[in-house]
């Protein structure tokens, strides 16, 4: 059963500050090595279906507000096997990325609409409207959002029937390692929702792994 | 980084006016010209310069009595670098060798290029010679080492050695290498080393000038008809034709 | 004129420096001078034959006789010992072995300019020898002697005491002293004179300023900034060699104090300087990149400008121009590691550049210097995970020259290909059994077992990085290469550094399917109780999630965790599980407050049992303080962990 956080976590804003010189909490459920699973749904006007998926994280550089990993695709229908795809992630840390995308045909009504529809967002709504986020201090925020971008696909061909041509607005909740997410591709049906949980593998509990890179 | 406004402004003046060639007759030139001041001390100090790092010694010593310009390096020095371009230039690289070492030991010690290119162009001179014994054994004991310590002369090595693969060394595909220019090659070398070695430029500026004219011709046709200088031996204004 | 014949084989040379006639000897001493000068085999085969010695005797013979006539003779010796001193480490040693230098010193104050001119630049020649006697700047003499040489009129005696400062000075006292005695105007006159004193002032500048802040400050506001402002014009001289040793001054200067340097474009200004001088072929040329390797080192924001500037476009066609020197070879893979060690963009154009091919060439090279920075080129460049998702360095042109550099004899080759392979290793696509092939695990097992600790850790980090996310088929086959009384070892080795990638390699094999776990039981546990004992002993992020790790798995699991984080009632220690809760790294705290939360795991039999012991060892108390950890992550740990000790119904914490 999940504690009740018993005060308010509202980011604090550092006055007088232009830009926030916060970076996102280290937090060990995103770190590398890191497995998730759950469903993206792909609903549309006709029916109701989805996909299960897997993501692995395998690259994190807070430095930069980079985070990059794999999304497997089960069950998709016109492919025989699972679909990989390599993704990069860029974390809102208001250091290297805010709110505003800036790129990939989302404009900020389209990034203010989607992150809205994260319950954790609204406390920085009114800021992130203005500016993009970026006099926030998320660095205790015990959410992290992000952007994530598919780059390519490992196993199957660009002509497997499916597109990357969009990303997923991500939020990520440091306390129990869930993800939420939403699909965005103007040419694609909107709001497809990725939900994972963080796995354990079969384990009683979590388990860590790490490389370091020289 | 990006252009501030303010240049971004003035190159699209510039284009402006590129629109249109602009026409300036011989009498504007000339009164433009005459315009535009220069010294004395500037023009002798040029003259003076080309006379010394060409290594005219006795003019520069006469120029300079007469005019009363200093030169920016001893005369003397100059007699020294004289003789030994002299020496390569007629053939006698090991007497040019050894004054090198007495102007200055440090030389060839830090050039290894411009020993490797001495040493062969004393291998050519005994080949044009018909030395052909002496050759192969200073080929033998003074170039191959150069190639052993140095991996860069590699190829300019066996071009040389090829030399002495053919009989008739005037037909050959290395020929160019008994040429007398190749000597005048090694010479400005040396004469630029030691040029260097003295703190002096090794270029004269006055060509450099003369350069600048020709580049400032060729930019301004683009943008005007303007009486130019075609002839830089006689510096005559010609009317453009247009 | 041949050089050998009858009477002229170098033995008799030699013979004939020794003779009576005045002429003849004069004249064999330039026979000589002439066959040395710039002839290296030569030198090398007369030093052999005992040149050097006979020429200092006759040098000291020439001093001692006080004639005026023995100037002549003293020149040429004098040239001769320069000569021989010239870039050969061997000629260096036979000149200073003969006792040459303190004959040369006496030069100096000779009456004739000449014989002073020689004299200066031979010692000056000597002194760019690492082999030269140390200059104690530290006696009151010496320091005299010094700043009469910087005041002398001669080139040559002013290039000698530069030299000897840029030989000598090694330590922030040297660099104060000479300070102190004001030297830096000294050389700010210097750098107004002749070419050669301004490279030679510059050189000397450099290793004053070096590394210390304080003389740094004292160069800069010199003068009212003049002496700062005239080194800055030098990086426009229009003699290359001078441009680079000015940049290599400002370089210093950065790496040092950068907020001396106010002027915003310079930062600019120099790489597009350096960049420019990689054209030259000469030794400026070869120099350009170190000093450009050392500019960017550190500084993302400047490694961003240079990658701008096409940095790695026109180091890498450099690279492509054949035949290079070793050196130069070798700078420009420093230069490009450092344009790669942390921008993706950096290492994207390296690899878009197909220069791969070039690196593992250089694997091959016949100079040490060289592999060991091909492989530090691919170090930085691999920090792509990007690229090491894709599996672009998993392919035999590069796995096996580099592997066989395992071999090298060098141990530094060694230590700078475990780097790389370090990075490569980072698997996620099970593409290991490539490794396996290529014979890897063997090699790094080998090597992990090295009296080398530093090959020693570079090893176990290889591994460690290599069984990272490692499917079962491959863990077993690493464990049983390695073997456990090897891993048992490392985990107790003598250097912390081992001891942390052993730990960090034992995380990663019991991480994944939960039969993993079963490694550290082998042997009765012996690994297990290893680790216990070494946090016992130390506190050790690592080995913590190791038993975090573990803690994840069976009731049986659990409880040996448990085991081992409790101390038993008679030995009254301290709990090292509170020691860690409590302590300052953060890290350190959540891998500890993990192991609580999975050892307290919902829905597993024993977990009730486990709450009350903890409770009872005050672990509970610890961890109510740290609900409002400054970590966030320890933070929401910490309130998991009450949480799930609460679900058992029993509310007396």
């Amino acid at each position: 059963m999940p504690v009740r956080v018993s005060e308010s976590s509202v980011p604090s804003q550092i006055s007088g500050s232009s830009s926030g010189q916060s970076s996102p909490p280290a937090c060990t459920l995103l770190s590398v090595g890191q497995a998730f699973s759950g469903t993206q749904n792909v609903s549309s006007v006709q029916n109701n279906e989805a996909w299960r998926v897997n993501v692995r994280i395998q690259g994190c550089d807070l430095d930069h507000g980079y985070l990059c990993g794999t999304m497997e695709a089960l069950n998709v229908p016109m492919a025989d096997t699972p679909v990989v795809t390599f993704w990069e992630g860029e974390i809102v840390d208001t250091k290297n990325y805010t709110f505003f995308t800036g790129k990939w045909d989302a404009t900020p009504e389209d990034d203010i609409r989607h992150w809205t529809k994260f319950q954790s967002f609204s406390p920085l709504m009114n800021q992130a409207k203005v500016d993009g986020g970026k006099s926030l201090d998320l660095s205790n925020y015990p959410y992290i959002f992000m952007r994530w971008k598919e780059q390519y696909f490992v196993n199957v061909g660009t002509d497997c029937g499916l597109t990357i041509a969009g990303f997923y607005y991500v939020c990520f909740s440091c306390a129990d390692g869930s993800i939420n997410g939403f699909y965005y591709d103007p040419n694609s049906s909107p709001f497809q929702k990725l939900e994972l949980k963080s796995t354990n593998e079969g384990r009683s509990g979590f388990s860590f792994s790490s490389y370091e890179l020289q | 980084m990006s252009l501030p406004w303010t240049v971004i402004r003035q190159l699209a003046e510039i284009e402006d006016m590129a629109m249109s060639k602009k026409v300036i007759t011989r009498e504007e030139w000339e009164k433009k010209l005459n315009d535009v001041k220069i010294r004395k001390e500037d023009m002798n100090k040029l003259v003076m310069n080309f006379l010394v790092t060409e290594g005219y010694v006795d003019a520069a010593e006469k120029f300079r009595m007469e005019s009363g310009t200093e030169p920016d390096t001893d005369l003397a020095t100059i007699t020294d670098r004289m003789a030994i371009k002299k020496a390569v230039q007629c053939g006698n690289v090991e007497d040019a060798i050894e004054k090198v070492n007495d102007l200055n030991p440090e030389i060839l010690d830090t050039n290894p290029q411009l020993f490797f290119h001495l040493q062969q162009q004393r291998l050519i001179e005994l080949i044009r010679n018909g030395k052909i014994e002496e050759a192969l054994e200073f080929a033998q004991e003074e170039l191959a080492p150069r190639g052993e310590e140095n991996q860069s002369f590699l190829e300019e090595l066996e071009r040389t050695v090829a030399l002495l693969a053919f009989d008739d060394v005037s037909n050959c595909p290395v020929s160019d290498l008994l040429d007398i220019s190749h000597r005048s090659k090694t010479a400005s070398e040396v004469n630029a080393a030691i040029l260097t070695s003295q703190s002096h430029e090794k270029d004269p500026k006055f060509p450099s000038l003369l350069k600048m004219l020709i580049w400032a011709q060729n930019q301004l046709d683009e943008k005007a008809d303007y009486p130019r200088i075609n002839n830089l031996s006689t510096a005559e204004l010609e009317d453009s034709s247009v | 004129m041949p050089t050998s014949g009858p009477n002229n084989k170098p033995e008799d040379l030699i013979a004939r420096l020794s003779s009576s006639d005045g002429e003849a000897k004069l004249k064999s001493l330039r026979e000589l001078k002439n066959q040395i000068i710039g002839n290296r085999t030569k030198k090398l085969s007369y030093v052999k034959l005992g040149a050097v010695p006979a020429v200092v005797s006759i040098l000291a013979l020439a001093v001692e006789s006080g004639d005026s006539s023995a100037s002549s003779v003293i020149i040429q010796s004098a040239a001769i010992i320069g000569s021989f001193a010239c870039g050969i480490d061997a000629g260096v040693r036979a000149v200073l072995d003969s006792g040459s230098f303190s004959i040369l010193v006496r030069l100096i104050s000779h009456s004739n300019n000449k014989v002073v001119d020689a004299g200066a630049r031979s010692l000056k020649i000597i002194y760019q020898s690492k082999l030269a006697p140390k200059y104690d700047f530290f006696q009151k003499e010496n320091m005299e002697s010094l700043l009469s040489l910087l005041n002398s009129e001669i080139e040559n005696v002013t290039g000698l005491g530069a030299s000897i400062i840029t030989h000598s000075c090694q330590t922030s006292a040297e660099q104060k002293i000479l300070c102190e005695a004001g030297v830096l105007k000294k050389f700010q006159k210097l750098l107004q004179g002749s070419q050669n004193q301004r490279d030679a002032s510059l050189e000397s500048l450099a290793t004053i300023i070096k590394n210390n802040p304080v003389v740094i400050s004292e160069f800069v506001e010199a003068d009212n900034r003049q002496y700062l402002r005239a080194v800055i014009e030098l990086i426009n001289d229009r003699y290359y060699r001078t441009r680079l040793l000015a940049c290599m001054c400002l370089t210093a200067i950065w790496n040092t104090s950068p907020s001396c340097l106010q002027d915003v474009g310079l930062g600019t200004k120099l790489i597009m300087i350096l960049l420019e001088l990689l054209d030259d072929p000469g030794q400026v040329g070869d120099d350009a990149p170190f000093a450009l390797a050392s500019l960017i080192a550190e500084k993302e924001d400047m490694q961003k400008l240079a990658f701008e500037m096409d940095a790695v476009d026109k180091l890498c066609s450099q690279l492509r121009k054949t035949p290079l020197q070793a050196k130069r070879i070798q700078g420009i893979f420093l230069a490009l590691a450092e344009l790669c060690s942390k921008l993706e963009f950096c290492r994207s154009r390296l690899l878009y550049l197909q220069v791969l091919e070039l690196v593992t060439d250089a694997f091959a090279h016949d100079s040490s210097e060289v592999r060991i920075a091909a492989c530090i080129c691919l170090k930085s460049v691999s920090r792509s995970v990007k690229s090491l998702s894709a599996g672009l360095f998993m392919n035999e042109m590069i796995l096996v020259p580099l592997i066989k550099l395992l071999n090298d004899y060098s141990c530094s080759v060694q230590v700078a290909a475990l780097g790389a392979i370090s990075n490569i290793v980072v698997d996620f696509a099970a593409r290991r059994p490539t490794f396996v092939q290529c014979g890897v695990v063997k090699q790094l097992v080998h090597l992990s077992t090295s009296m080398d600790s530093t090959v020693r850790v570079n090893a176990v980090w290889a591994l460690r990085n290599l069984v990272f996310l490692a499917d079962g088929g491959s863990k077993e086959g690493i464990f049983l290469e390695l073997t456990t009384s090897t891993l048992l070892s490392l985990i107790c080795d003598s250097e912390s550094p081992v001891q942390e990638q052993a730990l960090g390699f034992v995380r990663n094999l019991v991480d994944g399917c939960v039969e993993s776990i079963d490694y550290v039981f082998t042997e009765d546990g012996v690994i297990l109780h290893a680790i216990g004992r070494q946090l016992r002993r130390a506190s050790k992020t690592e080995g913590m999630y190791v038993l975090s790790n573990v803690a994840s798995g069976t009731e049986l699991h659990k409880e040996a965790v448990l085991h081992q984080l409790l101390p038993s009632a008679s030995s009254g220690a301290q709990s090292f599980l509170l020691k860690f809760l409590q302590s300052d790294d953060s890290r350190l705290r959540t891998a500890a407050v993990w192991s609580v939360v999975n050892l307290t795991f919902p829905c597993s039999p024993g977990a009730y049992a486990r709450v009350v012991k903890l409770r009872n060892a005050g672990i509970y108390s610890q961890v109510k303080h740290m609900v409002n950890d400054s970590s966030l992550d320890v933070k929401l740990r910490a309130r998991t962990a009450l949480g799930q000790s609460m679900t058992f119904g029993d509310s007396s914490t």
